[in-house]
């Protein structure tokens, strides 16, 4: 069976060290201020009265219906048979359309490469059956990825121990891989994905000259076939009637 | 018993090249096109059409390549082409196709109109007003693919070198905006001339194969261009040349 690559993250057993980011700084070499991960800190007063902090590591959600796949023109962002959402950086024009489809703000585009820089679970290092560089460097074992449809993995067997959460809401949901645990713990609603403003220009193409455009030669195309289908029986006509004015002579 | 029926040239050989060439370019091109954009959103083909070309040649960065580079030569070709012979071909034709008044434009729709409602057999008692060298679906469509090739080949020039010589990064999003909206008026621009085609092709080799001919041996039939095309038919008398 093809793997599915999943992403777990125990929000308890993370310090806020900022390992992973340090290692996936290193591992993609990424611009001063730019990262593909992160931990999101989130401080709150809990039910007692005192102020409580929780830790959310964060990535490329690598989700099933990927909204940053369907919205690149050129093919650029794809997304592989085990569930890792790629860029192909030879093709990636960065024209940013991708970059407000992400729910996650996952996305943003290399000054440097001028392509877009996204967690890719570090691919490469995946097919050389190493984990990526977030992982093998987290200190608290924070991090733990593997292959889901392993059932042996170490992966298959925390999910079924825990309960794990998702960073979905009623308005997104688009079928992360990435799990969160919080010792049963609500996930605040600044983690929680946000759909964003799209690009007018995007809409623009989707909404209205992508669908007008199609009706519109699917119909002159119909309203010609018509007048063929027309013009064929107008001349059958013609013909029998041609040869009933023939036997009457 | 076969008739030899008088004919006059209309069309020199370079005419008849470059509009081949244009057909085969834009077959091509949208073919190639509709094979690049892959995105749920923004695809215009079915999936498997990507998919397929995609694979045909090795990846959606040679299907790119192959994009730009064809549609480089098609507007480099037509633009030397239209610069060598500005006054002798694209000047008469543009004399002849744009449709620049609103006046001109109500007219052309007007007998546009006439000649669809003919094909099924409507508005009968309305008879199509004499045109000239083309009519007035002719001159829309010939106004309307010169505005568009303009624009997708404008438009195209950026799509393709763009993302390799400008920095995007660098422009505070400006460049990658310009890019998303070339993008926009790149696809309309093939949509509306794709729209026209229909009609053109079916016109060519269904209603009148007289026009698909000439297109091929450069002579048309008199009595053809007497009966369709009877200001035409006129300025031809004028000249000398019937
Ligand atoms: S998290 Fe964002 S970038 Fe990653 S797959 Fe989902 S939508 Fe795409
Ligand atoms: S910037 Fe995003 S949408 Fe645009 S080509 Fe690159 S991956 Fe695709």
């Amino acid at each position: 069976m093809v793997a599915k690559y999943v992403m777990l993250a125990d929000t308890t057993r993370c310090i806020n060290c900022k390992a992973c980011e340090v290692a996936c700084r290193a591992e993609w070499d990424t611009p001063l201020g730019y990262s593909r991960d992160w931990v999101k800190e989130v401080e709150y007063v809990n039910a007692k009265g005192l102020p409580e902090v929780q830790l959310f590591p964060g990535r490329c959600q690598h989700c099933d219906d990927p909204p940053c796949v369907e919205v690149c023109p050129s093919g650029a962002s794809w997304k592989r048979e085990d569930g890792i959402v790629l860029v192909d950086h030879a093709i990636c024009s960065g024209c940013e359309l991708c970059v407000p489809a992400c729910p996650y703000e996952a996305r943003w585009l290399n000054p440097v490469t001028n392509t877009i820089s996204k967690c890719t679970f570090c691919q490469p290092r995946i097919d050389k059956g190493l984990q990526p560089a977030c992982v093998d460097t987290c200190v608290g074992r924070a991090l733990i990825f593997g292959d889901a449809n392993d059932p042996n993995s170490e992966v298959s067997q925390l999910l079924k121990a825990k309960e794990w959460q998702k960073l979905v809401t009623d308005e997104v949901n688009i079928g992360p891989n990435h799990y969160y645990y919080t010792a049963g713990k609500a996930i605040p609603d600044t983690v929680m994905p946000k759909l964003n403003e799209r690009h007018l220009s995007g809409k623009l193409m989707e909404n209205i000259v992508n669908p007008l455009g199609t009706l519109g030669i699917g119909g002159m195309m119909a309203v010609f076939l018509g007048a063929g289908i027309k013009k064929l029986i107008d001349r059958r006509q013609d013909v029998s009637n041609k040869e009933g004015s023939h036997e009457q002579h | 018993m076969s008739s030899i029926k008088p004919t006059i040239k209309v069309r020199t050989k370079d005419v008849i090249a470059i509009h081949w060439f244009n057909a085969f370019f834009w077959l091509t091109l949208v073919l190639t096109g509709f094979g690049i954009i892959s995105g749920d959103f923004v695809r215009l083909a079915p999936a498997f059409w990507p998919t397929f070309l995609q694979n045909v040649l090795g990846g959606n960065a040679n299907l790119v390549l192959l994009h730009g580079i064809g549609g480089m030569v098609w507007a480099g070709v037509i633009g030397v082409y239209a610069l060598l012979n500005a006054k002798r071909v694209v000047l008469p034709f543009l004399k002849n196709v744009l449709v620049l008044t609103p006046k001109a434009a109500i007219a052309d729709v007007s007998s546009m109109v006439i000649t669809l409602a003919h094909l099924f057999g409507l508005l009968k008692h309305k008879s199509v007003p004499p045109q000239g060298r083309y009519n007035g679906a002719q001159r829309l469509l010939g106004t309307m693919i010169i505005a568009c090739s303009l624009a997708i080949a404008v438009t195209g020039m950026y799509l393709f070198l763009s993302p390799m010589l400008l920095d995007f990064a660098a422009s505070a999003g400006v460049l990658g905006g310009v890019f998303r909206w070339a993008l926009v008026i790149h696809l309309a621009a093939v949509l509306l001339v794709l729209l026209g085609l229909v009609a053109h092709i079916y016109f060519a080799v269904v209603e009148e194969p007289e026009s698909l001919e000439t297109m091929k041996s450069g002579e048309a039939e008199v009595a053809f261009i007497k009966h369709h095309n009877p200001l035409w038919y006129a300025e031809l008398e004028r000249e000398g040349k019937v």
